[in-house]
């Protein structure tokens, strides 16, 4: 029962959907007030339907499969992106009592479904049997390679600190004090994590601009909404690493629970929007020099770090 | 312009007269033109503003101009040569070689005229759609009705020609390589109506052909079909973001081949409109260039800017952005005191915004990381090619047609060349912002001047904006420069006797010059400075194709 | 299953969202009515930057001849159901440009819009005010006016 109840509501489908939708509407009614306007206004309480709107006629638009593409490759790479996109949920200690999967191996579990779904993205370009969303494949992929080693290096410094690879472990021995220890090692995921989620000033892959929309181009009704979704799961997976690794997942000031869980996720995707509002895009070339020579170099540094903070300010012996 | 004078005695010449102290306008035979240009050229005319046929049916000759600008000295030479109408033996030595800029000029002469230029390098139609390949539209004895019976099959050629050339595309291309066509627009979030067939190897741009006309509305040949007054219609569609300036070119060519001058009043208006009208056009320029860069906030706080300076706009005339506030003569409408209520407004919201855009926008490091090395124009192409605008003034050239041949009231205003050095998509960014700031400038200075003047009971606002102008022209030739928000817009207008009529009206428009740019810019470039580049160089397809 | 129905169709018309594509001077207030003053997203409008994705299709204007083919390819590349709005003068006689023979003067009878805005330009107001006749025409259930009939069906592009 408990067990459905998980796979269900929460954390897993319905919670997936509902968090999608509002992180949608969030999104846009921030961006707006960011642009000095007012975002979705009339469908509910402050527009707070409209992206329900959105998604759902999505579900009931015409699915076109392009002339020459192959139609598995096309339509199953949505939805596996969905369900892969979605894992990570079983991983995370969401609350004390709901942690489905609590595995000694989260973090790694969690860093390699993370690591998995822009190959996934790839694939959806490659199938799709347009110049422009091929052109989207191939830099997802060339963004994967340069900015996921900088994430799980930087994804990794908790489980150096801490000694285990458990997230329940990792959240319970969190402190104020392991906080400032992981700072460097905090902003170091937060700006692969731009990378990863495609977010200015590295939204590369799907430059509207540049490559109409990348690899989404040929996408339309169920298969885009299915997209979407992995898109927002992914970003639920990603904040939610954010929060467990470094800012102490559900652990509040007087009490614990999930509302703070969530607060450090909205905090996350708040400082994301306004980096969005305010930074142009920059090139390939340039995201590549700035991944190998700064990035990765400073991720490696920061392990040294976090190690001497080990041994020095926790007493711990190496 | 004794210098040139003499310099021009060792060839024949037909006749020389200075005109409107700027101008030298002379005219030779078409046999010398090499060596006249060759002799302009050495007297530091390089850059070359436009190629204008003039199609004089009755007469039976084609009248070709070229209107030569010297950048430094500031002092232009207006060509003109007779070639026979003939379509068999309508031919001209291309100037081409020697003056790059003239490239897509003598095309679209080629195209709508059928006059062919020996020693062009790449004389293919340019502008017009397929229906109209050698047709000659713009000749007076083309049967536009006749051309329009069978729309079907005219529409029918150009989806043949574009199927055909994607066949064609892949055919050439290296199969082992990964080398492909893109077509870059006209569906596509950062074209609009261009569309450019950009040949590359993945990401890397081997080379790029604009296809442009996709807006083309024959405008040139639609101000021959109204009246005087009616044409500033369709001069005003030469761009809506910027339209009040377009229409004092045409206006100002119109007044002098009347022979009428303009209220001290109306002068002052003509600025302070396009000025209004400016800022509106660089507000969105400005957002078009971070758009350019996924960037939209930018786009959207300078939306908000402009709005307020529409509502002067429709205060005045009734209307936000198709004002036909113009006329010849003066301005259309009188002035209300209330109306400079609106524009403090709008001067007041500027003020308040400036510095945020300026800190966040202007100067923003990661634009700066972006832009500070791409589409780097210098000094030298500026000329060759004949750019003009902020793109020129971006390259440290100080050209403005407002200090160099002040027209309206702007010999009054004091401003200054916006400039910029090193010529890259950042640096036209930041002009863009001078002159936003500049603009704003010059509309306090002309409402303090206006309303002073009001005070002091030397304008009648309600009465002094106008004056007649005969419905009927005599015969006449006319040239008038303007400084368009994009740059130089040059208008030739020539009338019959007792004409109501246009006979011929020719707009240069800047954005055309810019557009050849393009692929000497991109060559080299990657797929990402497509847009920025393109953005940067603040086109607009409707002065691009008019 | 009466109810769920009535809720997609209800999404449908309250989600509109339009294909990129600008064939004249019109989307300079289509801009200007996306932005802070006039802000369509109020009322759930959202550009999309393909054709695959859109739900109307906007002609902004004049339609040249260059064009047409371009227009009626995006026009095929949205899936159903699918709605035009015709922008302005142009779009419905060639407007100003009626003279000029490089303008389609009748684009509509071509590809049939389902509801037309007056004015050259359209006030920002108008363009929001044109996008509502199509949710009206969408939660009505009224089939669009472009799978009723129209040349595009009978020409090649």
């Amino acid at each position: 029962m408990e067990t459905l109840f998980n796979i269900v509501v929460f954390p897993g489908m319905f919670y997936v959907l509902a968090w999608t939708v509002l992180l949608f509407w969030f999104f846009r009614k921030f961006m707006a007030a960011l642009h000095k306007r007012v975002g979705p206004s009339f469908n509910g309480p402050a527009g707070s339907y409209q992206t329900l709107f959105d998604l759902s006629k999505l579900l009931t638009k015409e699915s076109i499969t392009p002339d020459g593409v192959n139609p598995y490759l096309f339509s199953i790479m949505p939805l596996l992106a969905v369900i892969v996109a979605t894992l990570p949920t079983a991983f995370i200690p969401w609350t004390p009592d709901v942690y489905v999967i609590p595995t000694q191996y989260g973090v790694l579990a969690l860093v390699v479904l993370i690591g998995i779904e822009p190959f996934l993205l790839f694939l959806t370009g490659f199938g799709s049997n347009n110049k422009y969303s091929f052109l989207g494949g191939i830099r997802i992929l060339t963004q994967m390679i340069s900015m996921e080693t900088a994430f799980f290096l930087a994804a990794l410094s908790p489980a150096l600190l801490f000694g285990t690879m458990s997230l329940g472990e990792i959240v319970e021995q969190s402190s104020w004090l392991s906080f400032l220890i992981l700072f460097p090692g905090f902003i170091l995921y937060f700006i692969a994590l731009l990378g990863l989620l495609e977010q200015p000033p590295f939204n590369i892959p799907d430059a509207e601009q540049e490559i109409v929309y990348g690899f989404y181009t040929e996408y339309s009704g169920t298969n885009y909404f299915l997209l979407k979704l992995a898109e927002f799961a992914e970003f639920m997976a990603v904040f939610a690493g954010a929060a467990t690794l470094f800012l102490g997942a559900y652990k509040g000031i007087f009490f614990d629970g999930y509302i703070f869980f969530f607060l450090k996720m909205l905090l996350i995707a708040i400082v994301m929007m306004t980096i969005r509002a305010s930074t142009p895009r920059i090139t390939m070339k340039q995201m590549l020099n700035f991944s190998w020579s700064y990035l990765v170099p400073l991720s490696l540094l920061n392990m040294a770090w976090v190690l001497m903070a080990k041994h020095f300010i926790l007493g711990v012996g190496l | 312009m004794q210098d040139l004078r003499k310099a021009l005695s060792a060839h024949e010449i037909l006749s020389v007269e200075v005109y409107k102290t700027m101008w030298l306008k002379v005219r030779i035979d078409s046999h010398d033109l090499l060596a006249v240009a060759q002799t302009l050229k050495d007297e530091g005319f390089i850059a070359i503003s436009t190629v204008s046929p003039t199609d004089f049916l009755e007469e039976d000759r084609m009248e070709m101009n070229y209107f030569f600008e010297n950048y430094t000295t500031k002092r232009n030479c207006w060509l003109k040569c007779d070639i026979p109408r003939d379509i068999e033996a309508c031919e001209i030595d291309s100037i081409t070689p020697m003056f790059p800029g003239a490239n897509w000029h003598e095309r679209e002469a080629y195209s709508m005229f059928g006059v062919r230029f020996r020693g062009h390098p790449d004389l293919r139609p340019i502008i017009v759609s397929q229906d109209f390949y050698d047709k000659t539209p713009f000749r007076k004895d083309f049967d536009w009705d006749a051309h329009e019976a069978n729309t079907v099959e005219n529409i029918q050629q150009i989806v043949d020609a574009f199927k055909e050339e994607q066949e064609i595309n892949e055919e050439h291309l290296d199969a082992s390589s990964s080398e492909m066509i893109l077509n870059w627009g006209p569906t596509h979030p950062a074209s609009g109506p261009i569309r450019l067939k950009v040949h590359c190897d993945g990401e890397d741009i081997i080379s790029i052909d604009p296809d442009i006309g996709f807006v083309w509305r024959a405008l040139e040949h639609l101000v021959t079909k109204k009246d005087f007054v009616g044409a500033i219609v369709a001069v005003e569609r030469l761009c809506f973001m910027d339209n009040i300036n377009s229409m004092v070119g045409y206006c100002q060519a119109v007044e002098e081949i009347a022979d009428v001058e303009i209220t001290e009043f109306a002068k002052w208006m003509r600025v302070l409109l396009g000025e209004v009208s400016r800022i509106s056009s660089h507000a969105m320029g400005m957002g078009g260039f971070y758009n350019a860069m996924g960037l939209h906030t930018v786009g959207m706080w300078n939306m908000d800017i402009r709005e307020y300076f529409l509502d002067f706009l429709e205060s005045y005339s009734g209307a936000r952005i198709a004002t036909a506030a113009i006329e010849p003569g003066g301005v259309r409408y009188g002035l209300q005191m209330n109306m400079l209520d609106e524009l403090q407004k709008a001067l007041d919201k500027f003020d308040a915004t400036k510095d945020d855009i300026k800190t966040i926008f202007v100067n923003n490091p990661t634009m700066k990381v972006r832009a500070a090395k791409k589409g780097i124009i210098t000094a030298k192409e500026v000329e060759s090619f004949a750019l003009c605008g902020v793109v020129a003034r971006s390259s440290g050239v100080k050209i403005d047609v407002r200090i160099d041949e002040p027209y309206a009231a702007y010999a009054q205003v004091k401003m200054d060349y916006v400039v910029q050095k090193e010529g890259s998509a950042k640096d036209r960014l930041s002009t863009l912002f001078g002159e936003l700031e500049q603009s704003i400038d010059i509309i306090k200075q002309a409402k303090r001047h206006i309303e002073a003047e009001i005070e002091n009971g030397n304008f009648n606002p309600t009465k002094d904006h106008m004056v007649k102008v005969p419905k009927k022209l005599p015969k006449g030739e006319a040239i008038s420069r303007v400084e368009w928000s994009r740059g130089e817009v040059l208008m030739h207008l020539v009338t019959d006797d007792k004409a109501k009529s246009p006979y011929r009206l020719k707009m240069k428009a800047p954005s055309f010059n810019h557009t050849m740019m393009l692929n000497k810019m991109l060559q080299g470039e990657t797929l990402s400075d497509i847009p920025l580049i393109f953005g940067s160089l603040y086109i607009c397809q409707g002065d691009l194709d008019r | 299953m009466l109810r769920l129905f009535d809720f997609f169709a209800h999404a449908k018309s309250e989600s509109v969202w339009m294909a990129h594509f600008c064939t004249g001077c019109c989307s300079l207030e289509m801009a200007a009515a996306m932005g802070p003053r006039y802000d369509w997203e109020r009322y759930g409008y959202l550009p999309t930057p393909t054709p695959r994705q859109a739900d109307v299709l906007i002609i902004t204007g004049l339609v040249t001849k260059k064009i047409l083919p371009a227009l009626l390819r995006t026009y095929a590349q949205m899936p159903e159901p699918k709605y035009v709005l015709a922008l302005g003068a142009c779009a419905f006689d060639g407007g100003p440009y009626n003279d000029s023979l490089a303008v389609i003067k009748n684009p509509t009878e071509i590809l049939p819009a389902d509801a037309f805005v007056a004015g050259c330009p359209p006030r920002p107001e108008a363009i929001v005010a044109g996008l509502e006749e199509i949710k009206k025409k969408m939660k009505s259930g009224e089939p669009s006016a472009a799978s009723q009939g129209g040349l595009w069906k009978e020409m090649e592009f």
